[in-house]
């Protein structure tokens, strides 16, 4: 594995508008090619420090490298779309144009790439997550599976190097459920995916980091961080099935 | 109920081959013109006109009806109170003890007959084209990207908005929520709107972040290609000319005599 690092965060801080504070002082490194799994109750900063990665909300404090990028820099952040992919947890915020296509084209495009690269982008992306075909359709009348799949496409379609997931599973009936981890075990790349769901976590992130209230409260393996009953239980989450013992 | 908002799979018609850039123009000024006539005569001409390219558009009968029906109502809350409204010293007609005046007549045609051809000319729009074409179209025309975007999203966010609304109702009923003609009623119809705003403002923060992860900086992109024919250019002199002399006719009436 590769130790360069694809995202460096040192310290970071966020808070709303309104004074209520979403990160404080939350430190954690991702190297390329690692998959790191965000685990946390409601409010714990999870979609916070992702939108603070991406670029949309500005972080405070420390220090923060994505992509070898600084979010918090108006001339680096006009680059990270390229860098950095978000696929949000409702993918109805995410997909607003008329067709699949047009939707998958919206990154390439706002990146100003010559037509037939976009097409063939576009191509590509849909390829990988198994929609070719569906390029004419209506993307709300698709089912939330569908949904989903078209949104990561948008994503991968712009050819990040990190990608970020938040609630993946979310919405996605059992079937959906077992062709998402199937395709991110497809995809590679470095990714973080928070998720209330551990046992997808488990499935695909060798690392897990454990947010809470704002701070990072645990950093390591998956399959020791997520097994430690009294940590998930202090957290308001609960051991994985999988790592459960005979007693349980 | 999302389905009232559904468009109607583009038909094949002399209207649908046209550029849309240059039916969308045409089509455009024509609505441009109607909405300023001021009599009735040309109005009802305009109002023909306008049935006739929806006929050339091949509109399909049943979904033009429906929707030219539920705006007919809507146009018929302003229209109807018109007769009785706007009296004047000119003629007038007594219904038992109401006075009827025959200006207030004439308007309240004049602004049905305008409304329903308006409608047509949009209708005609939206049915000889997909909607993502006349966006296009409306970007080329040089329509600014926000009121282009506005118009996408906003086509887009009606059936997530119906579908809150949906659930929202059925939240109401299985609480044994029922309609009436009482406060309840009108506050709890409150709420839901405030609850449908503040969902869809919060919904809007979120859209708009999703579209600035995936680089979006206010400008509209398309690959979409148009390409202008000889009967592009001749439809729109056409419409453009047709509307143009129906508007000098309608202000100078003596011109044409």
């Amino acid at each position: 594995m590769s130790f360069e690092l694809a995202i460096q965060a040192r310290d970071l801080r966020f808070a709303y508008p309104d004074g209520a504070s979403a990160l404080s002082g939350v430190s954690f490194d991702v190297a390329a090619g690692e998959s790191v799994g965000l685990v946390g109750p409601n409010g714990a900063g999870k979609t916070s420090l992702f939108l603070c990665l991406s670029g949309v909300l500005q972080a405070r404090g420390g220090t923060l490298r994505v992509g070898g990028l600084d979010p918090r820099d108006p001339s680096q952040r006009r680059h990270l779309p390229s860098q950095v992919g978000i696929v949000f947890q409702n993918s109805d915020d995410q997909l607003f144009n008329a067709t699949v296509f047009d939707d998958v084209a919206f990154g390439p495009l706002n990146l100003e790439l010559p037509p037939d690269e976009v097409r063939q982008r576009v191509d590509e992306a849909l390829a990988r997550v198994g929609l070719t075909g569906m390029e004419e359709r209506v993307p709300f009348h698709l089912s939330g599976g569908e949904k989903r799949r078209v949104a990561l496409a948008g994503v991968l379609a712009m050819r990040p190097s990190i990608l970020l997931l938040d609630e993946p599973s979310m919405y996605l009936d059992p079937r959906g459920r077992r062709e998402l981890i199937r395709l991110l075990h497809a995809l590679g790349g470095t990714r973080m995916i928070a998720s209330h769901d551990l046992e997808l976590i488990l499935q695909t992130c060798q690392r897990v980091l454990l947010l809470d209230g704002g701070r990072s409260i645990a950093d390591g393996p998956a399959q020791t961080v997520l097994a430690d009953a009294a940590l998930m239980e202090a957290h308001g989450l609960e051991v994985p099935y999988p790592l459960r013992g005979d007693d349980r | 109920m999302t389905l009232a908002f559904s468009l109607p799979p583009p038909t094949d018609s002399p209207l649908s081959r046209l550029d849309p850039r240059w039916k969308l123009a045409a089509l455009s000024i024509a609505a441009a013109f109607t909405a300023t006539l001021h009599t009735l005569s040309a109005a009802v001409v305009a109002c023909v006109g306008a049935l006739f390219l929806a006929v050339l558009g091949r509109l399909p009968g049943r979904w033009f009806l429906q929707r030219l029906g539920a705006a007919s109502l809507f146009v018929a809350l302003f229209a109807l109170p018109l007769p009785w409204m706007l009296l004047d010293e000119g003629t007038s007609w007594s219904l038992g003890p109401l006075r009827v005046s025959q200006h207030g007549v004439q308007v309240a045609l004049l602004l049905t007959v305008k409304a329903i051809a308006l409608l047509t000319l949009f209708l005609t729009i939206q049915a000889t084209a997909p909607l993502e074409t006349n966006l296009k179209a409306a970007h080329a025309l040089r329509i600014p990207s926000l009121f282009v975007h506005l118009g996408q999203l906003s086509y887009r966010y009606i059936f997530v908005l119906a579908d809150e609304l949906r659930r929202l109702r059925v939240a109401l009923r299985v609480r044994g929520y029922r309609r009436g003609m009482n406060r309840h009623t009108y506050r709890t119809a409150g709420h839901v709107a405030g609850t449908l705003l503040v969902r869809g403002y919060e919904r809007a923060e979120r859209v708009g972040q999703a579209m600035r992860c995936r680089g979006f900086n206010g400008q509209f992109r398309s690959l979409k290609k148009f390409s202008t024919r000889p009967v592009d250019v001749l439809v729109f002199v056409l419409v453009a000319a047709s509307a143009a002399a129906l508007l000098v006719w309608d202000r100078y009436p003596e011109l044409t005599t």
